[in-house]
């Protein structure tokens, strides 16, 4: 019949036409790169898009990792390896000499410049420290707020007053991202061009896609082997990874579902970096909601937790069990994650004990993140198998933020704490866990931040987290790890992520790294 | 149009404009109407969802005192009516107002993120048609033979799966296995065209060949109609061959009630870019959507999607004038 003759001239114009577009496309290569010494290192990031640039104005990680460190350094930085190293400062000295310290006197680093050609001066510390604790700081860290004063002494150094003695300032200044140094006249530029010391600026971003850095040539210390580094931004893991295995990026900062790993492991093309964190997953009791007031209860659900199955399935097996508000690389760290062992049967007890034979109802509301979604239905089955019956549900990140964290109307949730040395929380009054002992903690670690000396310091500590564990406050699972996936010849990444920095001082492709960086924990 | 045999009796042309006019002006006044319970819709729910931005930018570590401090300063403790009508005023006079998250003006953002989305969303339409119209007129010509029920059976598994898993097939086979085009990402249009052009095809193809397949079954019942006409078969006994005869007489007839269907598709395509641009990690609108919700950066949320529904708006508008142009037969009134 005439029609279908004329019907197939219609679909081969229409298959000309696709295959005409396809074949255009796919032909009109990207010109070829030019040859250069130094290359591009693209990162692959889990992390959702920097909101803006300014870490002094938003309290989003994901601006920590791509700015901290790399643009913006501080007087003295935590090394990979846990150690407090002169950054800014060359070194500094506290006082009093015997006690807890209550001053900080830092000697300025000389011949420093800003990427935009600015002389690092005394004056633009002094700025920066006093512009944390200014009225209507939108710094995001409580850390650091409890200096007093900020003097210039003499030509080239800065004295910090503290509140009251500590012996944790000095590691907060390093650790948390409120202690960048700023140029006080780049201040107007800092949501979209923050200028920095770092061995990186900021040369250009695409919302919701990518950050480009470039090397910094102004940079004082050591010049990372790269020409410069793009962090690439995915919201679905499969894409990330298929971005690696088809070569669109040289990395991964952080595997964010570990059971994909066996994609790299054993492919000689990758090496995978498992780094420890301050990260604790752990699942939050709200010690003031009905049955968990009782805390023969809140011992029988840390029982009915087989931590080492859940990191099997939340974490590939990679992370740490954890017992209290503690990580390996706290100068206070004690393992208590033995205190209470899998055991089913005693927990059944514990509950008839505390007058729930039968169980009760307990409500887990989740935040959307992978470990707490690949840990709950362990979670269910586990306290399921003891009485208690859980319901699980999933509520977006600011709704966790003001309905769980804010509003405390929420009976458990699984969280990471991923601050570091974040035990402050427990001393804290009215913080979403509403622990009965808040302000005999607040106190004891007061005291311990003021005594005379460090090993008093920790063993107060310790005494806090001994007593946060035999009170069960929360259910404390695993150390998260930081799954880094890289090709075989990216050098100089940190081995660790005790920071919120994605530290890439001495990052690059191919080369060696200097033996006084690998001595603090960067890998060759 | 001339000599034409859909053309009704001719009417005096000034009486056709100004009937013409009438129904211009009431269509654009209907959009406005629209537009404006849009608006009252958007930021009513946006505000009732909780979470405050002042609390997401602060995080955790906020003192109660600091995030009442910035909830001022963002202007968020201002009676809603009043951020209302502030917002209204400034979309009317073209200033879509500064983001609450980086406190950067929202437009460029928009512009950049329209300049992925926008050419996402007329490759698929493209790709769509392409697909529709010679697929949809074949299974028509053919639906007594066995070739026309395998066409219509293909275009019902076209229907059939969703555009995120033929996105993810194709990023497997197409990208990983045989790296012929990229896996995901964006290289900017200022950058390099064809670069551009090859990172949007994988993410098109995927947007639309769904829509592609829905067009189709639209196409083929329109044509089976016309098929049928007594106009048809008078035109192919004065000699004209099928081909002809169809593409002359039958196409044009075809053609109004697929011009309904794309109208709506076109929304269907918007929102299927959303989800697209997810799977291919494309800086597009639907990416600023999803990551200003997040952030409960409430106002740009409200920007796109009065945007998104200005363009189903004009774009129905315009499915309504081409009718006329169509099918001059469609008379003022409607």
């Amino acid at each position: 019949m005439g029609f279908e003759r004329a019907g197939w001239r219609f679909v081969r114009a229409g298959a000309l036409l696709v295959a005409g577009a396809l074949v255009l496309a796919a032909c009109s290569s990207s010109p070829s790169p030019k040859t250069q010494p130094l290359k591009t290192l693209t990162i692959g990031s889990s992390n959702v898009f920097p909101p803006t640039l300014d870490l002094t104005a938003n309290a989003s990680q994901a601006i920590d990792e791509v700015i901290d460190y790399n643009v913006l350094q501080h007087l003295v930085e935590l090394a990979p390896n846990g150690k407090i190293v002169p950054v800014l400062a060359t070194s500094w000295t506290s006082s009093p000499s015997y006690g807890a310290p209550s001053s900080y006197t830092f000697t300025i680093r000389k011949g420093v410049k800003f990427s935009n050609g600015d002389p690092l001066t005394p004056a633009d510390v002094v700025f920066s420290l006093k512009r944390v604790f200014a009225p209507g700081s939108t710094y995001p860290y409580t850390k650091i707020f409890d200096a007093s004063s900020v003097t210039q002494v003499g030509s080239d150094q800065v004295k910090v007053t503290l509140q009251s003695p500590s012996w944790e300032w000095l590691y907060n200044l390093a650790a948390y991202s409120n202690g960048v140094i700023l140029d006080p006249s780049a201040i107007s530029s800092m949501a979209t061009d923050p200028v920095g010391t770092g061995p990186f600026k900021v040369t250009g971003e695409t919302t919701n896609y990518s950050v480009t850095l470039a090397r910094n040539n102004l940079y004082w210390g050591y010049k990372p082997n790269v020409a410069g580094v793009v962090f690439r931004y995915f919201t679905n893991p499969n894409d990330l990874n298929s971005a690696l295995q088809s070569g669109q990026i040289n990395m991964i900062d952080n595997l964010s579902t570990p059971q994909d790993l066996g994609l790299f492991k054993s492919n000689p093309a990758y090496r995978v970096i498992a780094g420890l964190t301050n990260g604790k997953v752990q699942m939050t009791l709200n010690n003031a909601y009905g049955p968990l007031q009782n805390k023969l209860v809140r011992q029988a659900i840390l029982y009915a937790t087989d931590k080492k199955a859940i990191i099997q399935a939340a974490s590939g097996g990679y992370g740490l069990a954890a017992g209290s508000d503690t990580v390996p690389a706290d100068p206070f760290y004690v393992n208590l994650s033995n205190a209470y062992p899998y055991n089913p049967t005693k927990a059944k007890q514990l509950l008839t004990e505390a007058g729930y034979p039968n169980g009760f109802s307990l409500a887990l509301t989740l935040p959307p993140y992978f470990y707490a979604q690949l840990a709950a239905p362990l979670i269910v089955s586990e306290l399921g198998a003891v009485g208690i019956k859980v319901t699980v549900s999933t509520i977006d990140f600011p709704l966790w933020i003001s309905q769980v964290f804010e509003g405390g109307a929420y009976q458990a949730t699984i969280i990471d704490h991923a601050e570091g040395r974040d035990i402050g929380n427990y001393g804290t009054t009215g913080y979403y866990w509403h622990y009965a002992k808040t302000s005999q903690v607040a106190q004891e670690l007061t005291a311990a931040n003021a005594a005379p000396t460090e090993a008093q310091w920790i063993s107060g500590y310790q005494k806090v987290l001994r007593q946060i564990t035999a009170d069960a406050v929360n259910d404390w699972i695993y150390i998260i790890p930081d799954l880094t996936v890289a090709q075989k010849d990216i050098v100089g990444l940190s081995s660790t992520a005790y920071t919120e920095s994605f530290n890439l001082t001495y990052v690059g492709i191919g080369g060696t790294v200097p033996a006084s960086a690998r001595a603090l924990g960067y890998t060759s | 149009m001339a000599g034409s045999p859909l053309l009704p009796a001719e009417d005096a042309p000034d009486r056709r404009d100004l009937a013409f006019l009438r129904f211009l002006a009431r269509r654009l006044v209907a959009m406005v109407l629209t537009l404006f319970g849009a608006s009252v819709l958007v930021f009513t729910v946006l505000n009732i969802l909780p979470g405050s931005p002042a609390q997401v930018i602060l995080g955790t570590q906020a003192t109660p005192a600091s995030v009442r401090e910035l909830t001022i300063k963002l202007g968020l403790n201002q009676p809603l009516p009043l951020q209302y009508l502030h917002w209204i005023a400034g979309l009317l006079s073209l200033h879509l107002g500064n983001s609450y998250i980086s406190g950067q003006p929202i437009a460029p953002e928009l512009e950049a993120a329209l300049a992925v989305t926008g050419p996402l969303v007329a490759l698929g339409l493209l790709f769509g048609l392409a697909i529709a119209v010679p697929t949809g007129i074949l299974s028509a010509l053919r639906h007594r033979r066995a070739s026309g029920a395998w066409l219509a059976a293909a275009t019902q598994v076209g229907i059939a799966i969703p555009n995120f898993v033929l996105g993810i097939l194709l990023i497997i086979v197409v990208a990983v296995d045989w790296r012929l085009l990229p896996a995901s990402g964006f290289i900017p249009w200022s950058q390099s065209v064809g670069g551009a052009l090859r990172s949007l095809v994988l993410p098109a193809i995927s947007l639309g060949l769904v829509e592609g397949a829905i067009l189709s079954r639209y196409v083929r019942t329109a044509i089976l109609g016309v098929m049928r006409a007594d106009y048809l078969r008078t035109a192919r006994a004065k000699g004209l061959p099928a081909g002809r005869a169809l593409v002359r007489h039958g196409v044009r007839n075809a053609s109004v009630p697929v011009l309904t269907v794309l109208g709506l598709e076109l929304s269907g395509l918007i929102i299927g870019a959303v989800v697209i641009e997810a799977v291919f990690t494309l800086p597009g609108v639907g990416s600023l959507l999803l990551s200003s919700v997040a952030n409960r950066d409430l106002i740009t949320v409200q920007d796109i999607v009065m945007l998104v529904a200005t363009v189903v708006v004009v774009a129905n508008l315009v499915v309504d004038l081409l009718y006329r142009i169509v099918d001059p037969r469609l008379e003022v009134g409607g």
